[in-house]
């Protein structure tokens, strides 16, 4: 493995860190938001978070692009602020983020279901506010949910390929991951340079989903004890 | 110190409506389940968005929906016990204790010291018994200097022998601590042992209000749940050689019980037995363990679900006492209503209920 692929390795977790970053906290607020709320349009607003995970992501990639690109108003605006996301590793950071969101959204907001809601009621009783019954009592409960949606996210979003290659492209040097090098080396005949790379994704993978078993694992002796 | 409750509540079968001012000290919320007891504690802690009208301590409003008053749960100052303790299992107790009490380290080593759970501080709530753990609940809401105790049947879920361990506790929190207290209970003795007032709901309404002996007179006898027999006395002596403490009832019977020097000699107790901890003879006993043999009379048997329920007449003051056998005993032991009867009771059988009533 040369520079140059280490380059890609690297821009990949980048992207990937970077779109786990941007969805944490929204996804997260979602996921809480979504675990309490009985009103009008619950199902609605559960089906249109889960679409990515089920439409094809080229699907979803032409969709950002249709927004993202300059002839309409986000992307015109944006594009008038001196903000060129399309084609750019920008894009790469809104494609991976977009199909990382839900699995985030899934796995966090089981979690926060599964905190007695008594316990919240009872933290208020104690002094606390909303933001603090949050912080204090619900998120330490849901804690594994949203460790094991985060590493989800990273996961998907370091191999994210449709989406990506729809809005960002699949420039060498400027918007290439993984996943589309390995696409365009096999395309080129490139197959030994293909294999040592879909064999760094194996390895990327296999440490993020190690990491977090072990962490787990962990954690729950200490709790135990 | 007092609690001015004026409240409406729409739940799903009924709407709770509670008027009521308390007085201070302890008042037992008793009735049937799903009486709405669970939710006039949750309306008056801040839990209930749609309670609507007047709750206040102490003058001050805790909720005056015509003011527009409805202060947050945070703001209100109560300390809230459920039934299954409630506490934080990812905190160690000291973290559970500490939770509401904003570094206000007197009243978290007041609450520690009341409730002895000192020991306790390191462990986790998973590894602590039943009782421990509604000791720790106790502590964590004192230590946050609560204006008022709401205890939702903070006994309930532990096994008779634990009650006993963990009543005297909430009897210690009511002399010390001197908080107005909302105390839902189903059973008829920790009304009695722990509460100078009681409110009887039923269907979301205030059935009776009153004197737990004269609002439980009825229910009582209706030996639903709980304990049957209830006979208020005094401690004569306690006996550590023979392990038995001696105690006089009221109505003149002298009765030996299970050790318990934590009941000074002349203390006002409670003692209660159960209608089928009672033993039912037709002639004169002899050569039984039982400590506590009284002769007497059948006033009336009656079947009550499989069971069968004699009500005796003890000769000394004829006191009333509740016995359940079987229609199997009744027909064996020939008994008849005005029949003669021997009545004999376990010292391990007969709980003690603290320190009686107050006025």
């Amino acid at each position: 493995m040369g520079p140059d692929e280490l380059r890609i390795v690297l821009f990949t977790l980048e992207m990937a860190a970077t779109a786990t970053l941007v969805v944490l906290v929204p996804g997260v607020a979602a996921a809480f938001f979504l675990a309490g709320y009985r009103g009008l349009g619950k199902t609605a607003l559960e089906t249109l978070l889960t679409l990515p995970l089920v439409l094809p992501p080229t699907a979803v990639g032409l969709l950002l692009l249709e927004i993202l690109g300059r002839n309409r108003p986000p992307g015109g605006w944006l594009a008038a602020h001196g903000v060129e996301v399309v084609f750019t590793w920008k894009a790469v950071v809104v494609a991976t983020a977009v199909m990382s969101f839900p699995l985030l959204v899934r796995s966090a907001r089981t979690a926060f279901e599964e905190v007695d809601p008594r316990l919240v009621g009872l933290a208020r009783t104690l002094g606390c506010g909303p933001a603090a019954a949050f912080f204090r009592v619900s998120l330490p409960l849901a804690w594994r949910g949203v460790v094991a949606g985060t590493v989800l996210a990273f996961s998907r979003a370091l191999g994210e390929f449709g989406a990506t290659i729809m809005v960002a492209g699949n420039i060498p040097g400027r918007t290439q991951t993984l996943a589309l090098a390995i696409f365009h080396d096999t395309q080129m005949g490139r197959d030994a340079r293909a294999a040592t790379l879909a064999a760094v994704t194996v390895a990327l993978a296999f440490a993020t989903l190690w990491v977090t078993e072990w962490l787990f694992r962990r954690r729950a002796r200490g709790e135990a004890a | 110190m007092s609690v001015e409750i004026d409240l409406t509540l729409p739940l799903a079968r009924f709407a709770l409506r509670v008027r009521e001012t308390l007085p201070a000290g302890v008042t037992a919320v008793l009735g049937p389940s799903g009486a709405g007891k669970t939710s006039l504690l949750e309306s008056v802690a801040g839990l209930r968005r749609a309670a609507n009208g007047r709750i206040a301590v102490d003058g001050q409003p805790l909720l005056d929906t015509a003011r527009g008053v409805a202060l947050p749960p945070e703001k209100r100052r109560v300390g809230y016990v459920p039934q299954d303790s409630g506490l934080f299992p990812h905190l160690s107790v000291l973290g559970n204790v500490r939770f509401g009490a904003h570094a206000d380290e007197r009243a978290v080593g007041a609450a520690i010291d009341t409730l002895e759970i000192r020991p306790l501080l390191a462990r986790r709530p998973a590894t602590l018994s039943g009782g421990e753990r509604q000791r720790v609940a106790l502590a964590r809401a004192l230590a946050t200097r609560p204006r008022l105790l709401l205890l939702d049947e903070p006994l309930a879920a532990l096994d008779v022998r634990l009650r006993e361990r963990v009543l005297p506790w909430l009897l210690r929190v009511r002399d010390e601590w001197a908080l107005p207290c909302l105390y839902v209970t189903h059973n008829v003795g920790e009304a009695l042992a722990a509460a100078a007032h009681a409110i009887m709901l039923r269907e979301g309404r205030v059935e009776s209000t009153g004197e737990p002996r004269a609002i439980l007179g009825g229910l009582a006898s209706e030996a639903e749940e709980g304990i049957e027999n209830l006979l208020p006395g005094q401690v004569v002596s306690h006996d550590e050689a023979s392990g038995i403490t001696r105690v006089s009832t009221a109505s003149g019977l002298d009765v030996a019980v299970t050790l318990t020097p934590e009941n000074p000699v002349g203390s006002a107790v409670t003692l209660a037995v159960r209608a089928e901890d009672v033993l039912v003879a037709v002639a004169p006993v002899v050569g039984l363990s039982a400590r506590n043999v009284y002769a007497g009379r059948v006033l009336s048997i009656e079947r009550t679900g499989v069971d069968v329920t004699l009500r005796c007449a003890l000769e000394p003051g004829g006191v009333e006492v509740l016995a359940r056998i079987t229609p199997a005993a009744v027909v064996a032991l020939g008994l008849q209503p005005g029949g003669p009867v021997w009545l004999a009771v376990k010292s391990h059988s007969i709980s003690l209920l603290g320190a009686a009533v107050r006025g």
